[in-house]
This record gives C-alpha cells, structure tokens and sequence, in this order.
C-alpha cells in the first residue's frame, strides 16, 4: 500500500525510512481477545473470593501476587500483542521486570527491619 | 535482493528494524519499561514502609464482629449520640474504632475497614466491592481498546471509531470512580500528612500511588480523544495504517496493567 503524499512503499524493507517504515499487519482475530478477557475476569472474581473466603496471610498474599503475574501475562501476551512480537523484543522489557519483582521482595525486608527502630 | 537471507551482522548493521516494529512503536515501549520503572519504585517504596507498620491484628478485626453489608454507622451510632452528635451523615465508625485502638498510628490499616464504602449505600459496610468494580471497567476499556487494534488491522475505519468511543467512556467511568473514591477518603479527613485510619504514611501513599496511576489514566483518555478525532477524520485511513491506535492502545493497557498491581498491593494485601 503507497504511502499517499510520499509515494513510496512503507512496507518496503530494502529502502528502510525510519520515519515511515511500519511492517504489515493482519488480524489474528477476537476470539483469543475475548478468551483473554473472561480469563482476567475469572482471575479477578477469584481474587475476590480469596479476599473473603480466607483468612489474611502470607499464603494469600503470595496467591494475590501469583494472580497478579498470571494477569499481567495474559494484558501483555494478548492484549499488548506482545506474543505476536520477535522474541528480542519480549526478552528487552520483560528481563528488567522480572529483576524488579526480586527488587520488590528484598525490600519488605529492609522495610520490615525499619520497624525495628521504632519505639 | 529481496531473496536474500538477512544475516545477523546485516540485522544489527542499520538500515532495517532488528525488532521488525516501527520506530515509533519500540519507543512506545521504552517509554512504557521506563514508567514501569516508575511505578515499580512507587511500588518498592509502599512494600518497604508497609511492612515497617505491624498489620492490624486479625482478632482486634473480628472482635468489632462487623458483618458484610451491616450499616456501621449506624452500628457505632450509640457511643457517639450520647455525647451529643446527632446529624443524620456524622461519622460514627471512624472515632469508634480510634477510640478502640484499631486506628492508630502503630499499626497499618487493614483495607477491609478503609475501602468498605460503595455509592448510594452510606454507612455500609462493602469491602472490596468498589474497587473490584473499578477493576471490571479497566479491563473493560481493555478488551474495547484491543477491539480497536484489531479493527485497524483490518482497515475498518468505523469499527476502530465505535471500539475507541467504548474506550473513552470507560475510561471516564473510571477517572468517575478514583474521583469519588478520593472525595470519600478525603471527608474522612485524609491528606497527604494526615490519616484519621491510622499512620500519614498510608494517606500519602495512597493519594501518591492512585494518584499517579490516575494521572496516568486522565493522560490514556487525552490520547484516547485525539486519536478518535483523527479516526473520525480519516487521518489515518489516508495514512494507510492505524498503527497510531496500536501505539496508544499499548499505553492504554499499561495503565490497567499497572492497576492490577495496585489493586493487589493496595486493597487485597
């Protein structure tokens, strides 16, 4: 598909114009959308259900933070196309992340051994 | 030359995309790991100084004996009308429990006696119930949005347009919630350095984290807005793709990817 005002192919990869360039794309479809949705919907109802039906604690708290990793996967496979995605780009901003979560844990830590300077 | 197998010192050499996604579209999601960054060092901040905090004990919790839609206004009513207070909205529920030492300075809140309020039902006691709707119409807008993106794919102008419409009013729908949800909290006499449910810190947390992804939100809905007039006027139609959506979709999807996180960190935890 010609580009209108510059007339030249802006899927053409031989005469790559970072400007202009976009690679083609094709539907892959709703079905997998609305799978995705009534997963995280499920996913949420049962996050819920933990919130009453259990006592509060470190067991349910790592089930919440479990929850939270499968449905952020689901959002960032499906719904940010990431699946659909080179595997260099997926590795580029899914590594960084991974070492937060270590981050997020060794801080409780630290936050924890704060509380014991108070009075 | 277009046969040609592109090598791996051609792929990184320049001249082509390794990542085979626009330029604008990787930058999308750099911009997108680095407010990741963000959010996760408001995240590592809230961890640290929550768990500096003892939790409120669970039977200090179920020796208030509060039940799942009891009024607990009413409930806490009869200590505080003896000392004079008789308007129909007085607070009840918060003085009662400082004065019964679950709201103090000492200890972390338990969400379920904060973030139990739900509209037009004043004084009952519905944890969770409102943020996990809040939660239905992010990932509402979500699906909408994503609609959208698959629309574009296909060059359906109309349909990208109608998908759009759906996101911008869910988008609303939430900014509609976090207003009222800050209103509630703020009566109760919450400021940034102030917190009748307990230490300030939570109170600034609060309004620093929700506030930041609320931000974040206003800022998608923005987007959302000029991207939908650009739809309706066929900029993108003459452009000859709708990766702009796909772009703002992925920002869109951020944001209710960040509110999974506050909704566990925050209210579930």
């Amino acid at each position: 598909m010609a580009n209108a005002n510059k007339n030249i192919d802006i899927h053409d990869e031989e005469n790559y114009d970072p400007t202009v360039w976009v690679p083609k794309v094709h539907s892959h479809g709703t079905s997998d959308i609305w799978k995705r949705f009534w997963i995280l919907l499920g996913l949420t109802i049962v996050d819920v259900a933990f919130y009453f039906m259990m006592a509060p604690g470190m067991l349910r708290n790592f089930i919440f933070i479990v929850l939270g990793i499968v449905k952020a996967w689901f959002i960032v496979g499906t719904f940010m196309h990431m699946k659909h995605e080179k595997k260099s780009l997926a590795m580029m901003i899914i590594l960084p992340m991974i070492l937060i979560i270590f981050f997020i844990y060794w801080m409780l830590f630290e936050g924890a051994f704060w509380g014991t300077f108070k009075i | 030359m277009s046969t040609q197998t592109i090598t791996k010192s051609k792929m990184w050499g320049g001249g082509n995309s390794p990542f085979k996604v626009s330029y604008g579209k990787l930058m999308m999601w750099i911009f997108l790991l680095s407010d990741a960054f963000t959010f996760s060092s408001l995240l590592v901040g809230y961890g640290a100084i929550r768990y500096s905090f003892p939790s409120t004990p669970q039977e200090q919790i179920e020796g208030l004996g509060l039940k799942f839609g009891e009024d607990v206004q009413a409930k806490f009513a009869d200590g505080a009308a003896a000392h004079g207070e008789h308007a129909e909205h007085a607070e009840h529920f918060i003085p009662a429990l400082r004065e019964a030492g679950v709201f103090t300075e000492l200890q972390w809140p338990s969400p379920d006696l904060v973030f139990n309020h739900f509209p037009f039902a004043h004084g009952l006691h519905l944890p969770l119930i409102f943020v996990s709707l809040m939660t239905l119409i992010l990932i509402l807008s979500s699906v909408t949005m994503v609609l959208g993106v698959e629309a574009g794919q296909r060059m359906d102008q109309k349909g990208v347009a109608k998908w759009l419409f759906w996101t911008i009013v869910g988008g609303f729908a939430f900014l509609s919630c976090q207003a009222w949800e800050w209103t509630n909290f703020i009566t109760a006499g919450a400021t940034p350095w102030a917190n009748p449910y307990g230490p300030p810190t939570f109170a600034a947390l609060f309004f620093l984290v929700t506030g930041f992804h609320g931000f974040h939100v206003f800022s998608g809905v923005v987007l959302n807005v000029i991207t939908y007039l650009n739809v309706r006027k066929g900029t993108y139609e003459e452009r000859g793709h709708y990766e702009m959506v796909e772009k703002v979709g992925l920002y869109w999807h951020f944001v209710d990817l960040v509110w999974v996180f506050v909704f566990t960190f925050f209210y579930l935890i």
